[in-house]
């Protein structure tokens, strides 16, 4: 990457109750990128979260954010940070407009005008004078981002931002969000149970089991080619495979194998020189939550599931 | 940090149950004021003010007389007896119960503006986390500690508010109700008999009541921000209120109810006849005073600034 990070996460740990849960994390994001963050339930995506912005203390390492370190100047390195944490609960007996105005006062520099422009960027001219006692999950989504979005933060952490918000919902937020990284040149940091979603919306991943960083990927990376094979018998397949230099995995009947376009017409001719019975062979795009399952284990629960 | 008042004062009075309780305090002194007018009408209020006079200077006289008063309790008694000869020499009449200057002279607001205060204390800072705004609230470029200082500004503005409008209550419901009577409130200074304006001294019993307002608000403040639940910091505060003066009264043999909390909280004693213990005296309380804020205000901001937000 040759763009200097703008979010480093230095050797990160936070132990509670004499259990490590976050353990030397180290992570950099770089503007105009949008970083997702996976992990089993319990793996301390959370808890990284919020360290990084504040609601605790780390118990080692360090947080730089834009040249600022958390812990000396702590005022100055979150001035840069938008945060949704969760679901954005707002003060439910007030006005939209008037929970904004509350936050624009805890930032520097936020004028009335801006507060205008955010909200109609999120689309909520019509209903911002009204109790948010009275907004849909959606709109209160909405409302969440934006307010973090009104002091142009340099960086943005999401948590879990698309939940409760219907598929053109998040479609939209998805493309905002696009738009503001390349645009702004914002980095975004989004944590999500929803694979497919970080799939769509990601340039990079980062994956934590038992608070460690057990992967770190583009997603471009990630798009290797497979194809499933389906033949028989089993055994003598999986044999010719492996003679052939590929990794065979047994998926459903079949095996899946990565292989480049141009290998297919041979692999095809071996196996039928082999007298093996061919049935299907197709391209076989592994998902992104195949992969995470992958790293992490399968399903099995992080060791350190707390709380 | 006026920004950050600005947020508390304004999510304070969003909350209906603010305007409730201003209200409250409205209607409470209105009536409060109507029942002693009725009571009043009750009485016959033929007897002498001089007979009333010389029976209780004969009172103080005699008790002085057995010697067994001392200190705080003997210099009370010497200058209710100089107040009463000076009343009986140049005939000065005591203020009537039922005159607009005995209103305005002891208004009482304290206890009601007390209670309200304690609730808006107890939940300024637990209602942030009952509401989960925590988060949103402290995810900001602003030190904890400026957080919860607003709040705690907030809370004392708002005792004062209330203290303020319950006095300017007490003075219209005084001019409605009430003649204006003869008679006037003495005192003793330097050592010899002065009178007192009603509006003076009725303004210094607000600011000793506001005393007991802002150490039971703190006291709530911190019980508030330590467990985050604003039910168990009105229960205590309420438990503390009440129960105090029967802690002073079972301990009151003991050096150590000198220094307890509940011996202070009340500072409109040292202008009643009451003495709660010879050795104590106003500067003394407002030492001890001084020194349990300081405590519940340590206790506050070190839990609030150390706390992981974990809800």
């Amino acid at each position: 990457m040759e763009q200097n990070a703008i979010v480093e996460l230095k050797n990160l740990s936070k132990t509670i109750h004499g259990k490590k849960i976050i353990d030397d994390l180290s992570l950099q994001l770089y503007p105009g990128q949008i970083t997702g963050f996976l992990g089993p339930n319990g793996a301390g995506k959370t808890t990284t979260i919020r360290m990084l912005v504040g609601l605790m203390k780390k118990s080692g390492g360090e947080v730089v954010i834009d040249g600022q370190t958390l812990s000396s100047d702590f005022e100055e390195a979150l001035s840069k940070v938008g945060v949704i944490v969760e679901n954005p609960e707002m003060y439910k007996f007030m006005s939209g407009y008037k929970n904004l105005l509350h936050f624009a006062r805890m930032h520097k520099g936020v004028t009335k005008e801006r507060i205008d422009e955010v909200v109609k960027q999120v689309g909520m001219q019509n209903r911002i004078q009204e109790k948010v006692g009275t907004y849909s999950l959606g709109m209160r989504q909405r409302l969440g981002l934006a307010q973090a979005l009104l002091h142009r933060p340099k960086f943005l952490i999401l948590d879990e931002p698309t939940n409760g918000l219907d598929p053109a919902g998040i479609r939209e937020f998805r493309d905002y969000l696009r738009l503001i990284a390349k645009t702004e040149n914002v980095s975004v940091f989004v944590s999500s149970h929803m694979l497919s979603e970080i799939e769509l919306m990601c340039d990079r991943i980062a994956v934590i089991q038992n608070g460690k960083l057990v992967n770190l990927r583009d997603m471009r990376e990630a798009q290797e080619t497979h194809y499933y094979v389906e033949a028989l018998p089993i055994d003598k397949t999986s044999e010719l495979l492996t003679t052939l230099g590929f990794q065979a995995e047994s998926v459903n009947d079949g095996f899946v194998i990565q292989a480049e376009k141009t290998q297919v017409p041979e692999l095809v001719q071996d196996l039928a020189a082999a007298g093996i019975e061919l049935f299907a062979i197709q391209p076989h795009r592994k998902t992104l939550e195949d992969q995470f399952l992958e790293m992490t284990g399968g399903g099995q629960l992080a060791e350190t599931s707390s709380k | 940090m006026l920004k950050l008042l600005q947020n508390e004062w304004m999510k304070l009075w969003a909350k209906k149950g603010t305007w409730i309780m201003a209200a409250l305090m409205i209607i409470l002194i209105f009536s409060m004021s109507g029942i002693v007018k009725w009571a009043d009408g009750l009485n016959d209020n033929n007897s002498d003010w001089k007979t009333t006079v010389q029976g209780n200077l004969e009172m103080e006289k005699a008790s002085l007389d057995t010697n067994v008063l001392k200190g705080e309790s003997k210099r009370h008694a010497e200058e209710n007896v100089q107040i009463y000869e000076y009343r009986l020499a140049n005939d000065v009449a005591p203020l009537s119960d039922s005159s607009r200057e005995s209103m305005i002279y002891d208004p009482s607001v304290g206890s009601i503006a007390l209670l309200l205060t304690v609730v808006v204390a107890a939940g300024i800072v637990a209602s942030e986390f009952s509401q989960g705004t925590i988060k949103m609230l402290l995810t900001r470029p602003v030190k904890r500690w400026k957080i919860l200082t607003s709040k705690y500004v907030t809370v004392l503005l708002f005792g004062l508010l209330l203290m303020l409008i319950g006095f300017a209550t007490t003075i219209l419901s005084a001019y409605i109700f009430f003649p204006s009577g003869g008679g006037q409130a003495l005192t003793v200074s330097g050592g010899n008999v002065v009178e007192t304006s009603a509006w003076g001294h009725g303004f210094y019993m607000l600011l000793l009541s506001f005393g007991n307002v802002i150490i039971t608000a703190t006291f709530a403040f911190m019980i508030g921000s330590v467990f985050r639940s604003s039910g168990m910091a009105i229960g205590l505060s309420l438990f503390i209120y009440f129960s105090g003066n029967v802690i002073v009264v079972l301990l009151s043999r003991f050096e150590i109810v000198k220094y307890l909390l509940f011996t202070h909280m009340d500072l409109t004693v040292y202008e009643s006849d009451f003495v709660i213990n010879d050795a104590i005296t106003l500067p003394f309380s407002l030492a001890v005073l001084a020194v349990y804020l300081v405590v519940f205000l340590i206790v506050s901001y070190s839990v609030f600034t150390k706390r992981d937000i974990t809800a």
